[in-house]
Order: C-alpha cells, then sequence, then structure tokens
C-alpha cells in the first residue's frame, strides 16, 4: 500500500480491503460492516481521550502497513524451533502473520465434544456454532482497533469446548509475526468458549525472529459458561520494533473460573486490554500480570472489570519492571454495581524502576455503588534496595547478576502464577534477557 | 592477614571510627567488643565494602592489599565474609539459587570451574546439617519469613560453604535464644582453623562462652580502648563497659 496521509484513514482503507471479500456468511459480514462503519465514524485517539491520556499513539502514525497477504508458506518447522517452549513441544495451532499455520502446527489428540482449530475453519465448517457469541456485542474492547479487527475477521484461533468436558493438557496457540517486505498488520481474532462445567488451559504466545517491524492488532473474546474453568496463560515475547495491541474480553457465567495469567516482555508498543463481565453470580476470576517496559519502550495495561452480580469476586495483580527511559501505563478499573452485593475485589499494582529516566502512570480506580463488599486497591512504585544490593554482592555475586535475581525475584510473585512450567521458564528466561541487554 | 591501621571512618560528616587499629593473624579469632554506638557495626560494613561510609583517613590492609578500592564481590571473592546482624530478606530469590550462585560468582573468579547442580546440592545438604538448617529453608526466598534464629542459621551455612580466610560476624548473637546460639557457636567453631581468620563483634560476652577468642578489644567512642585475652571479656561482663570508658577518661 502507498497510501500515505493520517493513520485512521489507512486502517479505514485497509477494513474496505478488496483482499478481504465478504464471507458469505450472512450474520458474520453484517458484524463486519457494521464494524467497518463505526470505524468511519470514531476519531483517531488523542492525549485528551481518557483511555489514551498516557499511552501515545504517534509511533503508530508513520509505519505503512500492510495486510499479511498470503500464508508464509515458506517457514518450516524447523525455523521455529528457537521459539518452542524447553519441552520441546510443537504448538497445538501456529499463526504466521494472523494466518493459521498447518505445517507447523500439532493440534494434540482431544477428547470427543472439543473443537480446535482455525477461526477460518470453524466459519466454514461449523458457521452456526459461532453465531452467539463471535463479535456478538459489537467490539469488545479499546473500540477502534477493535473495531478494525472486527472488520476483517477472517482468522484466528477457535476453541469450543462442550458442556462438561474436561481438557486436561494444555493447549498451546503461538503467534508468529515476521516482516515480509514491508510492515506487515496481523489481525487475529480468536474465541473460545466453554460450555457449562467445561475445563481447560489454554497457553498463548506472540513472538517473532528478529527485528520485525510489524503491527499484531488482535481480539480474543473467551466466553465461560456455568461453573466453566479457564486457565489462560499468555506470553507476549513479540519483536523489539513490534506494535502488539491485544483486546481481550471474556464473559463468565454463574460460579465459572477464569485465572488469566499475562506477561506483556516484548514489543516497542503494547496496549493490553482485559474486559471482563460477571454475568452469574459466584464466578471468580484471577487476573496477573507481569511486564517489562525496556529503554525507549512502551508496555500498557487496561483493565476493565465489571461486578454486575452479586457474590463474584476478582483479584488483580500486575507487576512492572521499567528500565532506561521505558515508560508503563497502567489503567486499572474495577465497578461494582449496586446490585453487586458481597464482592470481593482486590486490584493492586507494584513498579520496580530501575531506572531515574524511566516514566509509570498507574491508576487504580474502584468505581463501588454496592454497600455490602470486600474491595481494596493500592500501588507501589519503588527501587532496587540498597540493602539486597549489597547482601549479594558481599556474597560475591557481581552487580549486574545482583540486579537481575533481584528483578526475577520481583517479577517472581507473578511468575509463579503461571501454571504451566516451560512457559513460566520461558518468561523468567526472556526477563534475564531483557535485563542483560543495555538498551533494553 | 588484617591491618586497620588509624582508621577514620565517617557517616554523612559525622566521624564513627576515629583512628581505629586492629591486625589479625591467620587462624586467629578477635572479638570486638563494645556499647552500642561505639562503631562496631561501621568497622564490619566497611571492612565488607558496604556504600554510605566515607574513610577520611587511615588504611585498611587484607593479605597484603589495599582492601579499600575493592568492591564488595571481588572482597568476597577473595575470601572475605560478613555475616550480618540483620540478614536481608529476599522475596522471589530461591535460597539454593542464590548460595549455587554465590559459590559459583567466587569460584568463577578464581579460575575454578562451577560446581555442578549435583556437587552442589551434595554440598549444601552436607553443610545444612552442620548447622542444623531445615532442608525446607532451601527452597524457599532467601530469609524471607526466617525466625531470628533461622537467619541466623542461614548466614553461618553461606560461611560454611563459601570458606572464607576472614569472617567477621556482626552481632551474631542477637536475638537468639540459649539453644539457637549453640549451634550458631558450633558451627563457627566448625570452621575455625589455622587458615581462616574470624573477627566476631559483639555486644555481651554471652557469644563468647561458646566461642573461645584468642584477643578481646573494646571499641569506644570509635576506638580500641582496650586489649586483652578472653578474661578481659568475663571483666566487661562483671564491671560493664562504664569502668573501661571511666579508665579510658582518666
Amino acid at each position: 500500500m502507498n497510501t500515505v496521509g493520517e493513520p485512521l484513514d489507512r486502517f479505514r482503507e485497509l477494513a474496505r480491503n478488496p483482499a478481504a471479500p465478504p464471507t458469505g456468511i450472512h450474520w458474520l459480514d453484517q458484524r463486519r460492516d457494521e464494524a467497518a462503519a463505526r470505524l468511519d465514524r470514531l476519531s483517531w485517539p488523542s492525549r485528551k481521550d481518557e483511555g489514551w491520556r498516557y499511552t501515545s499513539l504517534e509511533p503508530l502514525r508513520d509505519p505503512q502497513f500492510a495486510p499479511a497477504a498470503q500464508p508464509l508458506s515458506a517457514l518450516l518447522p524447523e525455523d521455529i524451533e528457537s521459539l518452542l517452549l524447553a519441552n520441546g513441544r510443537v504448538p497445538d495451532l501456529v499463526f504466521a502473520n494472523g494466518r493459521f499455520a498447518p505445517a507447523l502446527s500439532n493440534p494434540r489428540a482431544l477428547p470427543d465434544g472439543v473443537w480446535m482449530g482455525s477461526l477460518a475453519r470453524a466459519l466454514r465448517e461449523k458457521p452456526e456454532a459461532l453465531k452467539d457469541h463471535l463479535a456478538r456485542a459489537g467490539d469488545p474492547v479499546d473500540s477502534l482497533f477493535a473495531a478494525l479487527n472486527t472488520a476483517l475477521i477472517e482468522d484466528g484461533a477457535a476453541l469450543l469446548v462442550a458442556e462438561g468436558t474436561v481438557i486436561e493438557a494444555p493447549i498451546e496457540v503461538l503467534y508468529l509475526s515476521l516482516e515480509v517486505e514491508q510492515p506487515v498488520i496481523a489481525q487475529p481474532r480468536n474465541l473460545i468458549v466453554l460450555q457449562a462445567g467445561a475445563q481447560a488451559t489454554l497457553i498463548e504466545r506472540y513472538a517473532s525472529f528478529g527485528p520485525s517491524l510489524y503491527f499484531n492488532n488482535l481480539v480474543t473474546e473467551v466466553v465461560l459458561g456455568q461453573g466453566a474453568v479457564l486457565v489462560h496463560e499468555r506470553l507476549q515475547e513479540e519483536s523489539r520494533n513490534a506494535f502488539h495491541l491485544a483486546g481481550l474480553s471474556a464473559r463468565l457465567d454463574a460460579h465459572s473460573r477464569y485465572h488469566c495469567v499475562t506477561a506483556a516482555l516484548g514489543s516497542a508498543w503494547s496496549r493490553t486490554s482485559l474486559q471482563l463481565r460477571f454475568a452469574g453470580e459466584g464466578a471468580e476470576s484471577r487476573l496477573d500480570g507481569l511486564y517489562f517496559a525496556g529503554d525507549g519502550k512502551l508496555v500498557d495495561h487496561h483493565l476493565d472489570v465489571e461486578h454486575a452480580v452479586p457474590g463474584c469476586s476478582s483479584e488483580e495483580t500486575f507487576r512492572g519492571i521499567l528500565d532506561g527511559r521505558g515508560v508503563a501505563v497502567f489503567d486499572g478499573r474495577v465497578l461494582v454495581a449496586q446490585d453487586a452485593q458481597q464482592t470481593s475485589a482486590h486490584l493492586h499494582n507494584a513498579n520496580l524502576m530501575l531506572s531515574r529516566n524511566a516514566e509509570v502512570d498507574t491508576k487504580p480506580q474502584l468505581e463501588i455503588y454496592a454497600d455490602d463488599v470486600q474491595c481494596s486497591h493500592g500501588t507501589t512504585v519503588g527501587q532496587l534496595e540498597p540493602e539486597a544490593m549489597f547482601y549479594l554482592r558481599s556474597r560475591g555475586i557481581s552487580e549486574p547478576e545482583a540486579r537481575k535475581m533481584l528483578c526475577v525475584g520481583f517479577a517472581q510473585e507473578i511468575l509463579e502464577r503461571f501454571s504451566h512450567a516451560p512457559l513460566r521458564e520461558r518468561a523468567e528466561r526472556i526477563i534475564r534477557q531483557r535485563l542483560s541487554r543495555p538498551s533494553g | 592477614m588484617l591491618s586497620v591501621r588509624e582508621l577514620k571512618v565517617a557517616v554523612e560528616g559525622k566521624e564513627i571510627l576515629k583512628g581505629l587499629d586492629l591486625e589479625v593473624l591467620p587462624g586467629e579469632l578477635h572479638a570486638v567488643m563494645g556499647p552500642n554506638g561505639s562503631g562496631k557495626s561501621t568497622l564490619a560494613h566497611v571492612l565488607a565494602g558496604r556504600d554510605g561510609y566515607e574513610v577520611t583517613s587511615g588504611g585498611v590492609f587484607y593479605q597484603g592489599e589495599d582492601l579499600l578500592p575493592l568492591e564488595p564481590e571481588e572482597r568476597a571473592h577473595k575470601g572475605l565474609f560478613l555475616a550480618f546482624q540483620y540478614p536481608v530478606e529476599l522475596p522471589g530469590v530461591n535460597n539454593t539459587y542464590f548460595l549455587k550462585a554465590a559459590i559459583n560468582a567466587g569460584r568463577v573468579a578464581r579460575g575454578e570451574p562451577e560446581l555442578d547442580a549435583v556437587a552442589f546440592m551434595k554440598l549444601v545438604r552436607e553443610k545444612a546439617k552442620l548447622v542444623q538448617l531445615d532442608e525446607t529453608l532451601l527452597k524457599r526466598p532467601v530469609n524471607a519469613g526466617f525466625s531470628g534464629g533461622e537467619k541466623k542459621r542461614n548466614e553461618i551455612l553461606q560461611m560454611a560453604l563459601l570458606e572464607p580466610r576472614l569472617a567477621i560476624l556482626d552481632e551474631t548473637d542477637s536475638g537468639l535464644d540459649i539453644d539457637a546460639l549453640r549451634v550458631v557457636a558450633d558451627g563457627v567453631n566448625a570452621l575455625r582453623g589455622p587458615d581462616r581468620a574470624m573477627i566476631v563483634v559483639t555486644h555481651y560476652q554471652r557469644l563468647l562462652e561458646y566461642i573461645e577468642p584468642d584477643y578481646v578489644h573494646v571499641l569506644a567512642g570509635g576506638r580500641i580502648v582496650r586489649s586483652g585475652d578472653k578474661s578481659l571479656a568475663l571483666e566487661l561482663e562483671r564491671k560493664g563497659y562504664g569502668w573501661v570508658l571511666e579508665e579510658e577518661a582518666a
């Protein structure tokens, strides 16, 4: 694409891209069109918009992102070896620039009642099963970019688990993005639906090779039926030049449980928006987040948790490490509606500043309209303790290593929430690598 | 082994050590006693290389080398060890990982090969037994939530693993009950040897019932005001520090 001009115009043009023809599924084409129309109405966010007050979109202005044209069929399984977890297992589903790459994937055998595969195939084979969930309520989060994603829904991961079905082994999805000749925009759209009583563990990783420049604009919708349990573990290790914008929305029916551990360790500019809706009583959620903002990088997290019904609990714990001129934004909002009595909600954000030049804008907010609740929120911003540094160094440990040990120690509270050990180890290793790099 | 000469040290512009002399030879155990605020901990910290202490005059020589320009980790690599009065809690840092990193940092600095996981675990178990440290504490974060006695045992465990040439124990007896004190003292005694020197900094004589010093020094007002053998400690216990200070003033 050679179009110049305002980025929003370019995104609007993408949404009308003839390379993304109608799917032929009436309800979906309608939802896509509506999203494209929303995109036409929305304006480019400025720092005056509350949601973008601390996060500059300036870096997104210049790059001319082209839609990922064709699947990256040249990639061979050995090419992604360096991206595998230490257990050596090839992920169940691999996406390259947003499109399913069957030659790189190794879907495990799953029990009856589970449908796992690419969204493109799900749309071909069982569109009716998606209709009640996919983009049903418009755009889940971050409307401008989610609208762009919705307008071009085509592929991504789909996991549909029937009532009462339990998947023991973790399912792993790898989203690989690569710059090919010119910067690309990849837009995976993922749909996870667990019917009543179903249980699953989903691992999502976002990765690249080398210093690729691309924009990964993804949306994941999670729907949990009554009593369903989803453990959702995410690791963002994008290229150091990448833009990563993740919108995640989860809807929790009564007595369901959702535990999300998410680590944002890569990319030049990233924003993760998590939106949680309690739709039935007695549901529980835990969101644990870890981020690393290296020199010159921006990492943003937005949480929007709504307790609309009584008797639900949510716990949000985010920890971040900032180095050099790194910038982190944490905007956590928990709303407890008037009817949501017996709500428990605890929101906490802690930041470790390794440099005087780093900047964190943290805003944990509780809005409570019910009177019988247990809620708390807090935030801390601190530095490495000189006492602790001296203690380690007095034992012969070098200053850089002591620093790494204390940073990983700080991150440990979140790292240990990862249930999948190889994922936890990889996250820890990446933090160590990031700390070794002078430029962050 | 260690030669402290006319050492003057200031903290935030205030002189704490005012011309301190101390000679320690291999194999010797020196007790440095003194009232609170006399500069005992300052001496221990300056020797270990902690920031925030300004040496205004005098010098410290360790194995013939000027100690003061060395970084704390370099001092550790050369065999100097400080057992902390208040061992630092390190949440999230696994104790075994920490101990292994400490041992291997020293080995690498001395050009020795690193210990592998198996050899290290064998060693750490053996040393943990020596200080009667519950092995489950090896799997926990360093000192986090440890009792006072467990923290001090963990200090002695580190000393046993690092096998220093000069060990400085800063108020190692503080906060210990009699059983813990005995265990810690046994650990220290087991590490005494002809090549290893120790400086035991303490306020009370109590520890010296279990660890027999070759020399006892009284530190008061930033200087060593009296030195003697172990009988000096007993005299101090009987008469209190007021006695030395009065004689000094006279």
